[in-house]
């Protein structure tokens, strides 16, 4: 029997829609990612008026990207390459490629469910109103938004081959983004900090989804933040995918 | 893609490995020929899995050729890697997916249209019929054996891998597993395998080449290297029954230290 090559858009199909089934298996971290974004912005339902609906609904979707990027993902490839399931899967007819665009294919998918989940509960719980063009270019810049986050979680299991440190790692890193980010942008920590805070990871993904939000109140620091987000994803890709091993040992 | 003209189905030639400056394997060459079950013998850290994951293409030889099939391994990579079947030492697959959906996945990647009366087919023949909604986690280590080998051979590959295949399974999921192989070697699959189970080497082998230090330091049927080496003194200084054993041959070739 001749052996044959499947095509890369079969392998990829077959790969994503393994990758999918897993990810919803793993019911409980998705339902976190889900719920703690809506979980935080139920909980500014009586100040939403004070900080503003985007600001709000853009703080709580840079948390769920946050959570994706550093902890699903991240997480889900330091197991599995300690598993020997990359190894498995590259002694396969498959370019190596096919199987972290599929893994990042579900994270995209991921984004995309965290956003609307946000959406969705800004709107019935805090009654938020945006237009339909806001809803969509926020969805698109939470795409290239999560992609800094997803690349910062590639760097992280670049780094760190042992799966239960790749884990306390992303924790620590996810809280310090957070408390950080959501404390400095506020002011609470002072002025120095909140600059520095509004053109980090954190800072420069809020505002270019807190703008694209409100898309008449884009400007040319927005702009700015865009081209600092895409730096930074784009940094952190490449070092993350240059120190990568696909296995532990 | 045709053989190679000696017939054989992987050629493997004068492959060196390095991790850093350390030098895994050195120079190692042989061949694997179709309907043949080829052992590779070493001691731990001797280069056994090194030379299979060359010829897997996990990792690149630094220097040396390896065709699987016709094809080089470094140029024609996804085609070498359609005609092999591998079951590494770890068989780990994700824990969510259920026993049918791992060989539905695997079927996909290696190009087999899988109808529901064909996985049936491969269910029972794997005697896991009652077992397809199953975790792979929740199997016992003979069955995941099983789903392994299945997996391995799911394509019907010209050349199939294993490494340390026996390895904890229990005397009769490890003569099934033989027995399996035997069949493979009948149907004209070549088959090569690392064990450290000298009994396994001697009752499914054609061939054995012992590797150690990442060289070849003997290759040949397992009779004619008792044969050739029943005189050395080391040989027989390793013999513990009177009679030469392969095992006497390898410890004696090998040494009696223990590798870490």
């Amino acid at each position: 029997m001749e052996n044959i090559v499947p095509s890369t858009a079969t392998a990829f199909t077959t790969l994503l829609r393994s990758d999918l089934k897993t990810q919803w298996r793993n019911r409980r971290s998705v339902i976190l990612m889900l719920i703690i974004p809506v979980i935080i912005l139920f909980s500014w339902k009586d100040i939403i008026d004070k900080i503003g609906g985007a600001f709000a609904l853009s703080s709580c979707i840079t948390i769920g990207l946050t959570a994706i990027g550093l902890m699903g993902y991240s997480n889900s490839v330091a197991r599995d390459r300690e598993k020997g399931i990359f190894q498995r899967l590259r002694t396969t007819p498959i370019p190596s490629w096919c199987i972290m665009i599929s893994r990042i294919g579900v994270q995209l998918v991921m984004i995309m469910l965290v956003t609307l989940a946000v959406f969705l509960s800004g709107h019935y719980f805090d009654k938020i109103t945006i237009t339909p063009v806001g809803y969509v270019f926020a969805l698109i810049t939470a795409i290239v938004g999560g992609t800094v986050y997803l690349g910062l979680g590639q760097v992280i299991v670049g780094l760190i081959k042992n799966p239960e440190t790749v884990a306390s790692t992303t924790r620590l890193v996810y809280f310090a983004f957070i408390m950080i980010g959501m404390l400095g942008q506020f002011g609470i920590l002072g002025d120095q900090l909140q600059k520095i805070v509004e053109w980090s990871p954190y800072g420069t993904v809020h505002t270019i989804i807190t703008r694209s939000l409100e898309p008449s109140k884009w400007s040319k620091t927005t702009t700015e933040a865009l081209l600092a987000t895409i730096g930074y994803a784009v940094v952190f890709s490449i070092i993350g995918i240059k120190k990568f091993k696909w296995s532990n040992k | 893609m045709p053989l190679q003209q000696d017939g054989s189905i992987l050629n493997v030639t004068n492959v060196d490995i390095y991790y850093g400056t350390f030098q895994a394997v050195n120079n190692v060459s042989f061949d694997v020929k179709a309907g043949e079950i080829f052992g590779l013998l070493g001691p731990n850290g001797a280069g056994k899995t090194s030379t299979l994951s060359a010829v897997e293409g996990l990792i690149k030889p630094q220097s040396g050729n390896i065709v699987v099939a016709g094809y080089d391994i470094k140029e024609k990579s996804l085609y070498a890697k359609a005609s092999m079947g591998v079951q590494l030492q770890a068989n780990s697959f994700q824990s969510e997916l259920n026993v049918a959906e791992i060989i539905q996945l695997f079927a996909g990647l290696y190009n087999v249209k899988l109808s529901d009366e064909k996985l049936k087919n491969i269910l029972t023949d794997i005697k896991l019929e009652d077992s397809e909604s199953k975790k792979f986690g929740q199997l016992s280590g003979g069955q995941q054996q099983r789903v392994s080998l299945a997996l391995a051979t799911i394509h019907h590959p010209k050349l199939l891998l294993l490494d340390e295949p026996t390895t904890g399974l229990d005397p009769q999921s490890r003569r099934q597993l033989w027995e399996r192989m035997e069949s493979m070697r009948e149907q004209g699959h070549g088959i090569l395998l690392t064990t450290h189970s000298m009994e396994e080497a001697e009752a499914v082998c054609d061939r054995i080449a012992i590797i150690d230090h990442g060289k070849i330091i003997a290759v040949n049927t397992p009779q004619s290297l008792i044969d050739l080496h029943r005189t050395d003194p080391k040989v027989i200084a390793a013999s513990r029954k009177g009679r030469i054993t392969l095992e006497d041959v390898f410890i004696g070739l090998t040494g009696r230290e223990v590798r870490s």
